[in-house]
């Protein structure tokens, strides 16, 4: 089956200059073990890991340092043996304290043994392909870290028909996902495969934004004589294409609604990277310990694409590529559209850290907090229909309920309208800002009337 | 007859009419409310700031008179509005000693070191999402008066980026505590005065790269009062506000000067 | 029919009560913070606005004009007003209370409202007749609310906005006011009466 366009569009969205040059040909080169890794227990959404060693116990590659501590929640491994050297609260990637095992590497890298691999997973039951996902800690890779396990165990009653593997890579300056697509096509076809077999699905597709035709093309060669409603979906390349619910838009028509979840329209979106994970942790039995990363930005003397441990600290990946030069005004954990700004580069990378990008002093904008001019471009770049503007004001003004009522939360912090906003409005802090500040008094509301419940 | 007269009659008689009309339409239609819940009404000092856990002054009336619900909740009557209760609802009830607000952290811009430059949104919740602001420390007041907006008595004063509660002014009604993404505000006996101005509750050297004014957990202070009064909590002194504390030479212990002597000292040098 | 039609539309916007008359300015500005208690007002005062002129038309002709006591209008119709809505508020507040509970303390401060002694004094100074009278009343009770309504939305946003430090308050909202009154000078000569 050969690539078709996507049938539809997401609405709003921005262009940004995709600026991937620099490393979208350079191959995927594996980085040396660091000296030292920090391997944080939360790198994804949920409950925080528990972690399982302490201080001077040996850990082998692949051994469980940090297991989950409920249903939304997901095991971290070892990414190499070597020894504990503290377990600590420090600050991670996404630029939140987290506990986190720091390894001193003993140079073997010996796997804990013996793994499991799984020579025909076609007649294998979905429940135990889940329960080997779930043990290999594999969370969605394409940056929000949604534990996998969770997202292909639909509750009883949603049935889900399609599977979109997510190739969009919608970010700037990132290749990491360009570059698994076009040299481990493969296993991205493989671990698709087995996803869609998890959940049953019908139609299985791969959405890639059509400024990669190379990827498109050995993704196709991949796919070549597969059955059932299959194929490569190319998207047109518009910031924020890769967000799931839009994503779902372009390829099915359908809209999720608001509040609810992919499943809910009977879709699932995996990043590519993750399908290349569940494809390795089902057939080969290993745990996620290495992810790709570029790391790229004006102010990286030599861009790369790194395959590195989980844990790698972000200033040792940046030695690894010549250093920072020139006028650093910000490093980026993550793509410059959703990436967080670190204010320490001793943290380690985590396994939803796609890229490091260091900006100049002149591209890092600096955001004030002038008024509104009501130009509306916020309002047609949202590619959720929201009024960015308008949610701005309210939050300003600590109008919580109005800002609830016009849907707040159903924002996905893109950062198109902050992208597109003259007046350069913090538009996406302040939705952060509401979204939480919203969430909290619903849970007090909850707990009020539930305390109201029990006092009758 | 003269029309003055008989016109004066006339609205005379009107507005009798208009007033029997009310006498009897209000006894037909009288709805019978509770006087002791206007009375408690009155009682309370009406400025609604929700201290005591219900929507405004009226509301709490309405729990007192209807669901036998303490007397001495609201924090900024104090004593003499239990007694005045007390006095309506005939029960006998002893007011809490009046409560204030301190905010737990000495790190002024001086005192503790900046990570990074935050020029997000100047308000506190905001600045805790984007990795806790541009201060090291990530337990720390942030400065940005998330706590003085919502203050009804405007009792915090933000000075040199951190928030500092004025005692005379402070009604006790715990808003801050609430609106404080971090946790720092915390409601004290007033005759209190020596709080350990510090939350940290990392180790000593971490603490000491972040903040000079920080708790090191160097528990000198709890074995000068026999861990009475002052208690470890991990890397952490933290105030027993139940015990007596009355030795203000115990901040002169703190090496760091995380211990501080703060006015509202009258009735603890008194007694 | 048509008469009445025109009676209605004139008052609603060419004679408007607030924004041509200047009549009801107490509660144009105290009570238009939001959307919610602003409808809720208008709906009060469209109820005792239209209920006054029932009342005090037939005061007018069967009553005072009967005994020559035409001048004592004012006192006259305040007193009937004023015991009118008490009439009413207790009524409601047996009856319907949550109702009573919703319209809260808007209907006693109608009762000292000049908008809607304005209304009854007017209609009978036109020489309008019941039928019309009440008509004319409707329309300025929706006139007013029409204007609340759009002042409040007016000032629910600037709420949210930047005025100059000047200007912030009551200042921004009274040249608002003024702005909307000149806007409504637009419908001068839509009806002719």
């Amino acid at each position: 089956m050969t690539a078709i366009r996507a049938p539809f569009r997401i609405r709003g969205g921005v262009h940004p200059h995709d600026s991937k040059s620099a490393t979208s040909a350079l191959p995927v080169e594996t980085a040396a073990v660091p000296p030292r890794l920090l391997v944080s227990a939360s790198q994804h959404l949920g409950a925080p890991s528990k972690p399982v060693v302490k201080k001077g116990d040996a850990v082998l590659r692949g051994q469980v340092i940090a297991e989950a501590s409920g249903y939304v929640s997901s095991a971290v491994h070892a990414p190499t043996s070597g020894t504990v050297k503290s377990v600590t609260s420090m600050l991670t990637a996404t630029a939140r304290h987290a506990f986190v095992v720091e390894i001193e590497p003993d140079g073997q890298d010996k796997w804990v043994e013996p793994l499991h691999p799984m020579a025909d997973w076609t007649s294998a039951a979905p429940r135990d392909l889940v329960n080997r996902i779930a043990a290999a800690g594999i969370v969605g890779m394409g940056g929000a870290g949604f534990p996998t396990q969770v997202k292909l165990s639909p509750p009883p009653g949603k049935s889900i028909d399609t599977v979109i593997i997510n190739g969009a890579e919608c970010e700037p300056f990132l290749t990491a996902d360009h570059r698994l697509m076009l040299e481990q096509s493969d296993a991205v076809w493989l671990g698709a495969r087995i996803i869609r077999h998890i959940l049953g699905a019908s139609r299985l597709f791969v959405g890639i934004e059509d400024n990669k035709p190379d990827a498109i093309a050995a993704m196709e060669k991949a796919m070549a004589g597969a059955d059932g409603e299959t194929g490569v979906i190319i998207l047109k390349s518009r910031y924020p294409q890769g967000a799931e619910k839009q994503l779902i838009r372009s390829v099915t028509g359908r809209e999720v609604p608001s509040g609810g979840l992919p499943m809910d329209v009977g879709a699932v979106v995996e990043n590519v990277a993750t399908a290349a994970a569940v494809a390795a942790a089902v057939t080969r039995g290993v745990p996620l310990t290495e992810r790709v990363i570029t790391i790229t930005g004006e102010c990286v003397k030599n861009p790369r694409n790194l395959l590195a441990r989980v844990g790698t600290p972000i200033s040792w990946l940046i030695e690894q590529c010549g250093g920072l030069t020139g006028s650093v005004g910000k490093v980026i954990s993550g793509g410059p559209m959703m990436g967080v700004a670190l204010p320490d580069l001793d943290v380690g990378a985590n396994k939803t850290t796609s890229g490091v990008l260091a900006i100049s002093r002149e591209s890092a904008r600096q955001f004030g907090s002038e008024p509104c001019i009501a130009c509306g471009r916020c309002v047609i770049a949202c590619p959720s229909g929201l009024l960015p503007c308008t949610l701005s004001e309210h939050i300003e003004a600590e109008q919580f309920d109005d800002a609830e009522r016009i849907s707040v939360l159903d924002c996905i912090e893109c950062g198109a309208c902050a992208f597109e906003c003259p007046a350069r409005r913090p538009l996406v802090q302040h939705m952060r800002q509401g979204k939480q500040t919203v969430l909290t008094r619903r849970r007090a509301r909850e707990a009020a009337a539930r305390g109201k419940e029990e006092r009758k | 007859m003269d029309p003055v007269i008989q016109h004066t009659i006339l609205i005379g008689m009107a507005g009798l009419v208009c007033g029997a009309l009310l006498a009897l339409v209000s006894h037909y239609f009288a709805v019978h409310e509770d006087p002791t819940v206007e009375a408690l009404t009155a009682a309370l000092p009406g400025i609604n700031c929700g201290g005591c856990g219900y929507a405004g002054c009226a509301a709490y009336a309405k729990a007192v008179a209807t669901e036998n619900i303490g007397l001495d909740l609201c924090k900024p009557g104090g004593a003499e509005t239990v007694a005045k209760m007390a006095a309506i609802t005939g029960r006998t009830a002893s007011a809490r000693e009046r409560e204030v607000a301190v905010v737990l952290c000495n790190g002024s811009r001086e005192r503790a070191r900046q990570a990074a430059l935050y020029n997000g949104v100047a308000d506190c919740a905001a600045a805790d999402l984007v990795a806790g602001g541009g201060k090291s420390c990530r337990f720390g007041c942030l400065g940005f008066g998330s706590c003085a907006r919502v203050c009804p008595t405007g009792a915090i004063e933000i000075a040199d980026s951190l928030a500092v509660v004025h005692p005379e002014l402070c009604i006790g009604c715990g808003k801050c505590t609430g609106a404080c993404p971090r946790k720092l505000i915390k409601l004290v006996p007033e005759s209190r005065s020596i709080h350990v101005l510090c939350i940290n509750r990392d180790r000593g050297p971490d603490v000491k790269k972040v903040c000079d004014v920080g708790c090191i957990g160097c528990t000198l202070c709890s074995k000068a009062c026999n861990n009475e009064g002052i208690k470890m909590d991990g890397f952490l002194a933290v105030v027993d506000y139940t015990v007596p504390l009355n030795s203000p030479e115990i901040a002169t212990k703190c090496p760091t000067k995380a211990i501080a002597v703060r006015p509202g000292v009258k009735k603890e040098a008194a007694a | 029919m048509t008469e009445l039609v025109l009676l209605v539309v004139g008052a609603v916007l060419v004679n408007n009560f607030v924004l041509h008359r200047f009549l009801g300015i107490c509660p144009f500005l105290g009570v238009s913070r939001d959307i919610p208690t602003a409808l809720g007002m208008s709906a009060a005062v469209v109820f005792v606005v239209t209920c006054a002129a029932a009342v005090t038309w037939p005061l007018q002709y069967f009553v005072l004009e009967r005994f020559g006591a035409g001048y004592l209008q004012t006192i006259a119709f305040i007193l009937v007003i004023a015991t009118f809505v008490q009439l009413v508020e207790l009524v409601l507040k047996k009856a319907a209370p949550a109702l009573h509970r919703g319209l809260g303390i808007y209907l006693p401060l109608i009762t000292t409202n000049c908008a809607v002694l304005g209304v009854t004094v007017l209609s009978i100074k036109k020489g309008l007749n019941f039928v019309e009278s009440i008509f004319f009343a409707l329309g300025a009770a929706l006139g007013f609310g029409l204007a609340l309504l759009i002042f409040t939305g007016m000032r629910e946003r600037i709420a949210r906005a930047y005025p100059p430090r000047a200007f912030q308050g009551t200042a921004i909202a009274l040249v608002t006011a003024g702005l909307l009154s000149l806007a409504f000078m637009g419908f001068a000569g839509l009806v002719k009466l």
